[in-house]
């Protein structure tokens, strides 16, 4: 049985939640790049433009006690469990309210209490991490599940394998969700993986696997609703996430794909899953193109205030 | 105080600790059915958990599970595969609690046995403690006696940061007094002694002390003074001071090349003295720069004989 999460106000169903922490997700990370080159903050970002159904998706499907690890690249993770724009910048801008006291790098910063972990830098280092989350919630019987975000340049990493052999053997409530958008950096999938499909690699070591439109807002949450009930029941799950970076690499890389990117773009463009979650507000009646316009002239005038908030506190 | 060899000492901190730790558990190969089955008959296999040769996942699920306030013991089968899980001991164990601003603890015990005179070979008959050496926030224990194994291990699990425990199977056999109470990271001066003050870790602890007594029963009366420095991080600079102050004469003796390690760090530490404290320049004794032959590893470390030479050296 599939519960739907509580509506907090008028707007919030499932679906406008979606809609908003896509957006927010999204106009935050434009501002952390226009920021930087306005010499507000120096933290590089990885924006995660035209990927933030995934993060989004599978947050909402969380539950209290459940913990995600971000990859460098899920910045939506931050915001789908909850924690603020403001809570955020002051990890960038080292305001004495940091909870992390800027110590870790921005796109790492993490709320325990809040269910966002550490992870690491080392790709694939922070899958095991989240194996031992999901150990420890299974040694102490308490019905949640563990979450990491990772990038399909993972799929190299030796890490992802002794986590998977662990995981499938102990039978952990781990959820791997990989955010498959077939480049690593500047090299295409296909230079360094025979595959772009990823469950077959996840298949063997017993974890339950489901390939899924990483664009979907809708898809992903259901998909990761049923992943946390298999996970819960004893066994893990990888979900494959089909998306593309719609974004620069890095604030400081820029786009590194090289030409003829730009007819791949033009099509991933028209499966942009914030458009898509829009359509479908509108498709179904629940919300107009007004609407969408104020919530996001809203969200865009809280993230400047969080901003000059969080700069104030320095 | 109770007498038990150092194999034992470490059993029993292990058994002692799962005792009045119900979140401790312990992770490794071969350990639930075989080297640790009377802790899993005793406490589960939930518990005691046998793993896949997967170090670097193992190391990693421990700092996870430390996220969650567990505390954890890896057993990595010896010390030379600690290569392989070097990423996440250094990157996810002893950074945790950093990154985290303090926010995340991360009690886990790394037990890293030296094989030495076992046959092993160049990729089983290393220490390798100094590839860690210079990493903030990852405490070193190279326990030299059995109350020192006992000890150093309850130690390292009150301890919100990562520890190696770098327990020397060579001294499985010999025994010991084991204290009634906890020391925390200090160093102990296992020998009192008034002429010369030999500073070392682990094997070359027990060493230096078949050495002192040695060198007590030739001269009647106690001219060396060893202090066991148990964990050689945090270091115990205060002991080492004292010691070196009140005999004049040091030498630093460490079980593996001097390139890196406590040898090197606590010989520069020591010009913090007051000029004069020392009547003469300390010396180290380290092992050869070179890998260990599998047919004998012993010409290239420091032995009874050339501790003792050095020793005599000293005390001309």
């Amino acid at each position: 049985m599939i519960s739907i999460p509580e509506v907090s106000n008028q707007h919030e169903t499932l679906e406008w939640r979606l809609y908003r922490n896509m957006l927010v997700t999204r106009l935050f990370e434009d501002a952390l790049v226009r920021w930087e080159q306005e010499g507000k903050i120096s933290a590089q970002t990885f924006p995660s433009k035209g990927q933030e159904a995934i993060a989004i998706g599978c947050c909402a499907a969380l539950e209290h006690g459940d913990t995600v690890i971000p990859s460098f690249r899920t910045r939506g993770a931050m915001i789908g469990m909850g924690v603020s724009v403001a809570e955020q910048l002051r990890e960038f801008l080292h305001s004495p309210l940091a909870a992390g006291d800027s110590r870790d790098a921005p796109h790492h910063s993490s709320w325990p209490d809040r269910g966002v972990m550490p992870g690491s830098t080392m790709i694939g280092g922070h899958l095991s991490l989240a194996a031992g989350l999901a150990l420890a919630m299974q040694l102490d019987k308490q019905n949640a599940v563990s979450v990491a975000f990772f990038g399909d340049g993972t799929l190299g990493s030796g890490d992802l394998y002794e986590t998977m052999h662990i995981a499938g053997a102990w039978r952990l409530p781990l959820i791997l969700v990989c955010e498959n958008n077939g480049w690593e950096m500047a090299t295409a999938f296909s230079q360094v993986r025979r595959t772009r499909a990823l469950t077959p690699y996840a298949e063997p070591f017993g974890l339950a696997t489901r390939s899924i439109d990483g664009n979907d807002a809708l898809d992903v949450y259901h998909s990761a609703r049923w992943a946390r009930a298999t996970a819960r029941d004893g066994q893990p799950v990888f979900l494959d996430c089909l998306t593309f970076r719609l974004g620069l690499y890095s604030s400081h890389s820029g786009e590194v794909r090289g030409a003829g990117i730009e007819n791949e773009l033009a099509e991933w463009e028209t499966r942009d899953p914030l458009k898509r979650m829009a359509d479908w507000l509108i498709r179904n009646g629940i919300g107009r193109n007004e609407d969408l316009a104020r919530i996001e002239q809203e969200e865009e005038a809280k993230i400047e205030a969080a901003f000059n908030t969080v700069k104030g506190e320095g | 105080m109770s007498k038990l060899t150092y194999r034992d000492a470490v059993g029993k901190a292990l058994e002692d600790s799962m005792r009045e730790e119900p979140r401790l558990i312990v992770i490794g190969q071969n350990i639930a059915a075989h080297a640790l089955k009377s802790l899993a008959d005793r406490y589960g296999v939930e518990r005691v958990r046998d793993t896949s040769i997967s170090e670097s996942a193992m190391v990693g699920m421990a700092v996870g599970a430390a996220m969650k306030g567990l505390k954890v013991v890896v057993m990595i089968a010896y010390a030379d595969i600690a290569s392989v899980c070097h990423m996440a001991i250094v990157q996810s164990a002893a950074k945790l609690h950093y990154l985290s601003n303090g926010r995340l603890n991360c009690p886990v015990i790394i037990r890293l046995p030296i094989a030495r005179f076992r046959g092993h070979g160049p990729e089983g008959n290393e220490v390798g403690v100094s590839w860690f050496y210079n990493v903030p926030d990852l405490n070193i224990a190279m326990p030299g006696s059995a109350g020192e194994a006992y000890w150093n291990f309850r130690e390292a699990l009150e301890r919100p940061t990562p520890t190696l425990f770098f327990e020397d199977r060579s001294l499985h056999g010999r025994s010991g007094e084991v204290a009634d109470q906890n020391h925390g990271c200090g160093a102990q001066i296992t020998r009192s002694g008034d002429k010369l003050t030999i500073i070392a870790a682990g094997r070359a602890a027990g060493l230096a002390e078949d050495v002192a007594d040695e060198i007590e029963k030739e001269g009647k009366r106690p001219a060396v003074e060893v202090v066991s420095l148990g964990f050689i991080k945090p270091l115990d600079k205060e002991t080492i001071f004292r010691s070196a102050s009140n005999t004049g004469r040091v030498l630093i003796v460490q079980d593996e090349p001097t390139w890196s390690g406590y040898a090197p760090f606590v010989r520069c530490l020591l010009d913090e003295l007051s000029p004069g404290t020392l009547r003469c320049a300390p010396r180290i004794l380290a092992g050869a720069d070179q890998f260990l032959p599998f047919w004998d590893e012993r010409p290239f470390l420091p032995s009874i004989q050339s501790i003792g030479t050095a020793v005599r050296e000293f005390l001309k």
